[in-house]
């Protein structure tokens, strides 16, 4: 390739990263800029750097426990997601199981359902069906956790499904020859293998947990609140406060940034899906 | 993707299907034959469950031909 | 190989959960979408009333307009993504200096969270304080206000998806075409195809699986689209951008007709399952008769 062509796709990507970034930066401007000064001509440049608005949300005790909620429940279910998936994949990968094709697609329009289709019909299973004595899942972390597997779970299946299915069959047969059991097979020939593809779906998962708004909005009052949802009280009560709101934006915006840009190198090799096989 | 096993047969349909597909194809023709129904048919007189028949020998041929 | 009650023993525990926070929700709701059910009403009961809420719906003109502009939402946002997407995994295709630096920060609004787009767009857009609207009135003359014109409101949602999403397009086309092997191409130049040719009959058949898997990953999302658009416009001006999703969470359900907003999720559910099963099908059908 000529020297002059190098270039070229650089200030092709600078432009593109610079529609791409910003948003983002607006985004930071707004959160630094004390209420008085938005509403004058919007500038781009900052001048001075007002950290009140962040200070003010890390004050508030109850942002702060949304903060660790959302950290519990995203943690617990990514884990719980992966495992599970990783599991099923497993079977629908090495066994012949009747229907199993079927299986996965059904599994599938778990997450194709729009959420909202399912907000009244889980608060009232929460609140009033799954209970054991005292014990309700309504406005827990549990039951949080437990909810967002209705789109994370098929989405783990989804994601390695063609990682397993790519780990070749004869490797684990040869074990099975010499003897290995069936747990010794899974954890020391397949996890291994489906490492890079396991990772990319616990981060994935995590970020969707982390993300999510509606289910956490409608199935919890108190007790297992999570960022997203502190970020639509403060629109929805003090709607002209922007500059809070993009200062809780921003704190949830952090956290998933720093742990994508860990691992962003694995999410080429995850996101492959159906892509090497046929 | 590896095939289900279950047998899947060839039919008129233009892929194959084992019979939990061809069921779900005809729920799915049941149920938009009756929300057209509802809104094209039953105003002209014509009951809901001329609709219901009509999709239940569909049905049948699909699952036994398919 | 070995026995199949390990494979459901390894299969059950996904079943169970999905069974019993996907299947029994599906099934309350639609059980209850048979019923006349409003809890404050002077009549609390559930009332069985045949399918008295489906005939409602199919005559309902609000609803009927928010699939329309949900159609038409969806498909102008996977459309455009898929283009942009296979442009930029193009261009990913050749080196240049701090590749693997653009290609992170490409991948950035993927990990951002719905509503957080929403209110970044709702900071960019709104009149008083957005960029948007002020460049554009310094610079073209042109006025910006998604409060008040429907279209604008309308594209502003789609061009917000597309910032959000094509990054997942790109990254699984860029996955597919590093998987492609040299071959098939030197041959085509070898024999004298130019550009489009190649892209037609040798490109995009081999990288089909990725499309379609991208494409079905993409159109369950879309359709599913709330957080963003209720942060950002609320549905509004009017029900320019009220979305079936949004329809659902701001009319249905503080109106506390249960019955009728269960009939409404379950036409939802129906077409959105329908759309995505035809899709899944109508991909995978070619390939299945040709190996058999």
């Amino acid at each position: 390739m000529r020297n002059g062509n190098r270039w070229l796709p650089v200030l092709f990507w600078t432009l593109i990263s610079f529609l791409t970034l910003f948003p983002i930066y607006w985004l930071f401007v707004i959160s630094v800029k004390p209420a008085v000064e938005l509403f004058s001509t919007p500038s781009v440049i900052l001048t001075d750097i007002y950290w009140q608005n962040y200070l003010d949300v890390l004050g508030d005790r109850t942002l702060r426990g949304y903060m660790v909620n959302s950290l519990v429940i995203s943690t617990g279910n990514a884990v719980l997601c992966t495992l599970l998936g990783f599991m099923a994949c497993y079977a629908l990968s090495r066994f012949d199981l009747p229907g199993k094709e079927s299986i996965f697609f059904w599994t599938i329009t778990n997450r194709m359902a729009p959420p909202a289709v399912f907000l009244l019909p889980l608060f009232l299973l929460l609140t009033q069906v799954y209970r054991i004595g005292e014990f309700s899942l309504a406005d827990t972390r549990t039951g949080m956790i437990l909810v967002y597997c209705t789109f994370n779970l098929p989405f783990a299946i989804w994601t390695l499904r063609p990682t397993l299915d790519g780990i070749p069959k004869e490797l684990d047969e040869a074990a099975y020859v010499d003897g290995a059991s069936a747990w010794k097979v899974i954890s020391e020939v397949v996890f291994p293998l489906a490492r890079p593809g396991l990772a990319v779906t616990l981060i994935l998962t995590w970020v969707f947990a982390w993300n999510e708004y509606l289910l956490a909005a409608t199935l919890t009052n108190f007790n297992a609140r999570t960022l997203t949802t502190g970020l639509s009280e403060y629109v929805t009560t003090t709607g002209t406060e922007w500059g809070i709101m993009a200062a809780i934006s921003v704190f949830t915006l952090i956290p998933a940034l720093i742990i994508f840009s860990l691992v962003q190198r694995h999410i080429v090799a995850g996101l492959t899906f159906g892509a090497v096989k046929g | 993707m590896s095939e289900d096993t279950k047998t899947p047969k060839p039919g008129f349909l233009p892929i194959e299907t084992n019979w939990f597909d061809r069921l779900f194809i005809s729920v799915v023709i049941w149920v938009a034959l009756s929300l057209f129904w509802f809104r094209f048919i039953e105003p002209l007189g014509l009951s809901i469950w001329i609709c219901c028949a009509i999709s239940a020998v569909l049905a049948a041929y699909i699952i036994r031909r398919g | 190989m070995h026995s199949k009650t390990l494979g459901w023993a390894l299969l059950a525990p996904t079943l169970i959960l999905l069974f019993f926070f996907g299947v029994v929700p599906f099934i309350y709701v639609l059980f209850v979408s048979f019923h006349q059910w409003n809890p404050f009403a002077v009549n609390p009961d559930m009332i069985f009333n045949w399918a008295e809420n489906y005939r409602r719906v199919v005559f309902d003109a609000q609803f009927l307009a928010s699939l329309g502009v949900t159609i038409a939402f969806v498909f102008f946002a996977v459309v455009s993504e898929l283009i942009i997407g296979y442009a930029l995994a193009q261009a990913f295709m050749r080196d240049f200096p701090g590749k693997a630096f653009f290609r992170t920060i490409h991948t950035l609004p993927l990990i951002m969270a719905p509503i957080i787009v929403g209110s970044i767009w709702k900071l960019m857009t709104t009149p008083s304080i957005g960029i948007l609207p002020n460049i554009l009135d310094d610079w073209f003359g042109y006025n910006l206000n998604i409060g008040q014109s429907a279209l604008q409101a309308f594209t502003v949602t789609v061009i917000m998806d597309i910032w959000h999403w094509t990054p997942l397009v790109t990254l699984s086309l860029i996955a597919a075409l590093v998987s492609l092997p040299p071959d098939p191409f030197e041959q085509a130049q070898i024999d004298g195809a130019n550009k489009r040719q190649i892209f037609w009959h040798i490109t995009l058949p081999m990288i089909r699986p990725a499309i379609i898997a991208t494409v079905f990953i993409r159109l369950m999302d879309a359709l599913r689209t709330v957080d963003e658009v209720l942060m950002l416009t609320g549905g509004g001006p009017g029900s320019a951008t009220r979305y079936v999703g949004v329809h659902i969470f701001k009319e249905v359900f503080p109106r506390t007709n249960y019955g009728y907003g269960s009939a409404i999720s379950v036409v939802v559910l129906y077409l959105t399952i329908v759309a995505c099963w035809l899709l899944y099908v109508s991909l995978i059908a070619p390939r299945n008769t040709r190996k058999g």
